[in-house]
């Protein structure tokens, strides 16, 4: 009985730290508000990029709803209709496209940042937290996105994408071993990708995730404006900036001109275009596979690694990311900034090596 | 290490002695092509892949009982399809009913003769295809999007960077409007957080 | 006659007056070279008269000076629709701000006891004269629409004609009567500069722009020492002006570009019949090749064999795909016993469909992790990441009176034999049966 007392006491602690009500008002959330300027200031922008670019996805995708149909023989026509009849409709889609590549971006520089500026110690464990589960939803975003245009490459990346899941059955024990396989066909709905994944996927990607997202994402910015910024270094800053006017200025400035770069390459550059013409015909369910299918750039981190490595590598590897992830305000607790910053240096490098040089790292130990 | 694989061989080279052949005789005997040399070329040239879909109507080639393959015509379609193996002078309108709309171009714009000719340099093909012709209408011409891999078909297919200065230029008045607009909201949003956090801190100052 | 009298004679005597008169009276009287401010007899009606008339004025007057000084770069800028129309949205409500404008201060003047005491004819005559100008202007920009564009035929040349003392009528004798009024009242507005209080234009202000504001007050003791709260709110005020002039023109701007875009996003294409056809058909072929994946499934349920193909159209290079009872891609190759060869196509990595072309070494090819796979023994290559072999598959083959010639199990163990009169008609068939014990 003691015990049980003991525990939900530190359970109200625990709660009552992390959500102070006394400071649950506009004005110490917001009007008090500071805004620490340091060397890592621009940190501090990275997480306001991110959410910019969901709302610019959440108004571009209201519009694209419009026009698609999620079925296997309209699916890849309709899209085609948005770009080609739709006034702006190719204008939109391409927008979607773009800034769907911007918010992962900007997403993981945001993780990396806060990493480094060591911004999960107590109280902000649930924000760093709801973040990390916040990035793997844009990921599913992501993946779930791609398949829409219905097209060869979209098909057969997920096709491969929920096959691994499957692969990695054969390292479960007994029983267990079974589950990524009834996992993958809960997802895929049929024995392959066809109607019944578009439109779980459909479902997933315009209603379930963004209510997730939308959620956790209010979580998160609670929590922020509930404790404020983190100092970020080790040096209590000595100048700061308030929040609303001057930070709010500088993010609305950063915003608008952000929106301009996007819009001016939407406008200009068909985000298809990068992509060889074939894969973007629409899906044959008849003929072969076509070459080069690859995943978005965002999972060419663990793609290449995965074509180069054995499969239990990288399934042990990611285990142990994620966990770390997750634990990370429990693990680095302790840990100085300057290791944090050095952490996060090597992961930063390890991403841009392997999206950047990734084909060519493939191409050199496969041949 | 995939040649193999992707290139479907045969040879529409000997179409042009076919041409008196009772189209039945054709369909049975199949011994059409694509042209492998010219996907080998642009391949190596552009570090793209590409298939038969950027000359054909169907993306495997010629042969075959699909849309766009010999196996599938109606004799009116076969009719067409002898009349465009004719074409060896430059010239001539053809409507191949194996060839997109970019092939039916090419047999127009060079013949069949200069077009099996050049087979061993298909390099040769974009000096020799109109310089100003674009089907797609994307800015990039027919000859450039051949070298370099991309859809000369689709107006939002072709090399991102070419496209983006090409688009650049086609839309700068929209783009230099739209920096007008955004900027000049941007300045009276921020002069209205401006103008109420003055408001509040007077207020707060007062009380 | 009545048009060289209009627009020819007019227009210098007009010249002449308001430049000579201007320098007259600066010479003569330049502290009347102004004009009189009234701000502190009434201002309410100041600001909201004066400020839209001149923000208003003073963006038009630039964009008429600048189409007659620089006609080929407004030219080009016009040609632009989207620009083009923007000019002209911004020109019609920027003229009818003038006129709310004009109106108020003509207002002012006429009800407020105060101004009028210090109010001439001339100053009447002024906004008569100003909102007769306005007025056909706006009425321009409604009848005669796209003047920006336009003016660069007409209206251009006839002013440099002028410029260059070469005057040439022809130019605006056949445009609108309202255009012409317009042409000559501005004439007459040049010729009353210097009689009025308008000559002010050639002082303008700049420096106002970059001073601290002033303001004309009542001295009072009460006020003075109050405390700064009067200036908190003007300083917010001052913020909320250009805020709102920002999103104002921004929106405005915006609008402009995406509100009929927007508006024809969800109205949606009304196709030409043509482009209505092509679609229509390939929405069809689409529909028919999911027809054909719906049919072939059912088949697959219903049926106990499945046509492969001829056996006759079997090569030893080139496979043939069809889809297995399992709705799963399979090959059918002609073995080198003469007999069929089917085998999986399905990869056992990451089940990508595999290539149906066999290379020298007799292998087929999977283009996503490259594996090879022996069509003979299915087994993949040592390097390649598939492990598992490719599974071959049983079948039958019947003549085309439906009797059973030979057959193959899944297990690879083959009964009966094909009659070589018979391999042209023969018929390579898959059997549900084969494909339980499998």
């Amino acid at each position: 009985m003691i015990d049980l007392d003991r525990a939900t006491h530190s359970l109200t602690q625990f709660v009552s730290e992390r959500f102070p009500v006394e400071k649950l008002n506009f004005h110490s959330m917001v009007e008090k508000k500071e805004v620490p300027i340091h060397s890592m200031s621009w940190g501090y922008y990275t997480g306001g990029l991110t959410m910019f670019f969901f709302m610019i996805q959440v108004v571009t995708g209201l519009f694209l709803l419009f026009y698609y149909q999620p079925t296997v023989s309209d699916a890849n026509i309709s899209v085609e209709y948005i770009s080609l009849h739709v006034a702006g409709g190719a204008l939109i889609r391409n927008m979607h496209a773009w800034s769907s590549s911007c918010m992962i971006f900007f997403a993981m520089v945001h993780l990396l940042t806060a990493f480094a500026m060591k911004s999960f110690v107590k109280p902000r464990e649930i924000t760093w937290i709801a973040g990390v589960i916040l990035l793997f939803i844009t990921f599913t975003f992501g993946f779930t996105g791609y398949l829409l245009p219905w097209n060869q490459i979209a098909v057969n990346a997920t096709k491969v994408g929920l096959q691994s899941v499957e692969y990695v059955g054969q390292y479960l024990p007994g029983q267990l071993s079974e589950v990524p396989r009834i996992l993958r066909e809960t997802f895929q709905g049929e024995s392959s990708v066809g109607q019944s994944t578009l439109g779980r996927f459909y479902a997933l990607h315009v209603v379930i995730l963004p209510l997730l997202l939308a959620a956790l994402l209010g979580l998160h910015l609670l929590s922020v404006q509930l404790h404020g910024m983190s100092q970020g270094v080790d040096q209590p800053a000595k100048k700061f900036e308030k929040f609303i006017s001057i930070f709010l200025f500088k993010d609305l400035t950063l915003w608008a001109t952000v929106f301009l770069g996007l819009f001016v390459v939407a406008m200009c550059v068909p985000f298809d275009s990068i992509l060889p013409y074939p894969l973007l015909a629409p899906f044959n369910a008849l003929g072969a596979t076509p070459q080069g299918i690859k995943p978005e750039w965002y999972f060419f981190f663990v793609y290449y690694p995965l074509e180069l490595l054995p499969f239990w590598v990288i399934l042990v590897a990611s285990t142990v990311v994620v966990g770390i992830l997750i634990l990370t305000p429990w693990i680095f607790k302790g840990t100085s900034r300057r290791t944090l910053g050095f952490i996060a240096s090597a992961a930063a490098a390890y991403l841009v090596i392997m999206t950047v040089f990734g084909e060519q790292i493939y191409e050199f130990f496969k041949h | 290490m995939i040649q193999g694989e992707k290139r479907v061989k045969m040879s529409i080279s000997m179409g042009r002695y076919y041409f008196a052949v009772l189209p039945l005789l054709a369909l049975q005997s199949l011994p059409a092509s694509a042209y492998p040399e010219f996907q080998q070329f642009v391949e190596e040239n552009s570090h793209r892949t590409v298939n038969c879909a950027m000359c054909h109507v169907n993306e495997n080639g010629p042969v075959g009982n699909s849309k766009g393959q010999i196996g599938s015509f109606t004799p009116d379609e076969m009719k067409l399809l002898n009349q465009a193996r004719a074409a060896i002078d430059p010239g001539v309108k053809v409507e191949s009913p194996i060839l997109n709309q970019f092939g039916n171009e090419i047999i127009k714009a060079i013949g069949k003769k200069t077009f099996v000719k050049i087979k061993s340099d298909p390099g040769r093909l974009a000096e020799l295809l109109p310089q100003t012709s674009d089907l797609d209408g994307d800015g990039i011409p027919d000859a450039k999007e051949y070298l370099d891999g991309t859809d000369p078909l689709n107006k939002f297919h072709g090399d991102p960077g070419k496209l983006f200065f090409i688009n650049l230029d086609r839309y700068k008045m929209h783009i230099i409007l739209a920096i007008v607009a955004v900027l000049s909201l941007n300045y009276g949003l921020i002069h209205l957080i401006n103008g109420i956090s003055i408001l509040q801190a007077g207020k707060s100052a007062k009380d | 006659m009545i048009d060289s009298l209009l627009f020819v004679a007019l227009p210098y005597l007009a010249i002449f007056v308001g430049v000579f008169g201007s320098i007259y009276r600066m010479r003569t009287a330049p502290m009347t070279y102004s004009s009189l401010s009234s701000q502190f007899l009434e201002s309410k009606g100041l600001m909201w008269g004066s400020l839209p008339w001149h923000i208003g004025i003073t963006v038009i007057l630039l964009a008429h000076v600048i189409a007659f000084l620089a006609p080929g770069f407004w030219q080009s800028l016009v040609s632009h629709q989207a620009v083009l129309q923007a000019v002209e949205s911004i020109g019609l409500g920027l003229s009818i701000l003038c006129l709310l404008g004009l109106i108020i201060l003509g207002l002012r003047r006429l009800t407020s006891a105060k101004l009028q005491a210090v109010t001439s004819v001339m100053d009447l005559v002024v906004i008569l004269l100003l909102l007769l100008q306005v007025g056909l202007g706006t009425a321009i920009a409604v009848h005669c629409k796209w003047g920006s564009a336009w003016c660069s035929g007409t209206t251009t040349p006839y002013l440099w004609s002028l410029v260059t003392f070469q005057p040439d009528v022809s130019h605006v004798s056949d445009l609108p009567l309202l255009v012409k009024a317009h042409i000559v009242g501005a004439w007459l507005f040049i010729l009353v500069i210097p009689f009025s209080r308008l000559v002010h234009m050639f002082a303008v202000p700049v420096e106002y722009l970059f001073r601290p504001p002033q303001n004309v007050v009542w001295t009072n003791p009460r006020k003075f020492s109050a405390d700064n709260q009067h200036f908190v709110r003007e300083e917010a005020r001052r913020h909320f002006m250009r805020a709102f002039a920002g999103i104002a023109f921004g929106g405005f701007l915006l609008s402009i570009g995406t509100f009929r875009n927007v508006f024809s996003f969800f109205f949606g294409p009304r196709l030409g019949r043509e482009e209505e056809t092509e679609l229509m058909e390939l929405r069809l072929s689409r529909l028919e090749s999911t027809v054909g994946q719906r049919k072939l499934e059912l088949e697959r349920q219903a049926s106990n064999y499945i046509l492969v193909g001829k056996l006759a159209e079997l090569s030893p290079a080139n496979g043939k795909y069809f889809i297995d009872f399992k709705m799963q891609p399979a090959i059918a190759f002609k073995g080198k016993d003469e007999l069929p060869l089917l085998i999986s196509a399905k990869c056992t990595h990451l089940g990508c469909t595999v290539g149906n072309q066999v290379d020298q070494q007799g292998r087929i090819l999977c283009p996503c992790h490259v594996s090879y796979f022996d069509i003979v023994s299915g087994e993949p290559n040592a390097e390649a990441p598939a492990k598992a072999p490719l599974p071959h598959l049983g079948w039958v083959i019947m003549d085309d009176g439906g009797k059973v010639l030979a057959r193959r199990d899944a297990g690879g163990k083959t009964t009966g034999a094909v009659d070589p009169k018979l391999r042209e008609t023969a018929c390579v068939y898959i059997s549900k049966d084969q494909e339980g014990k499998a």
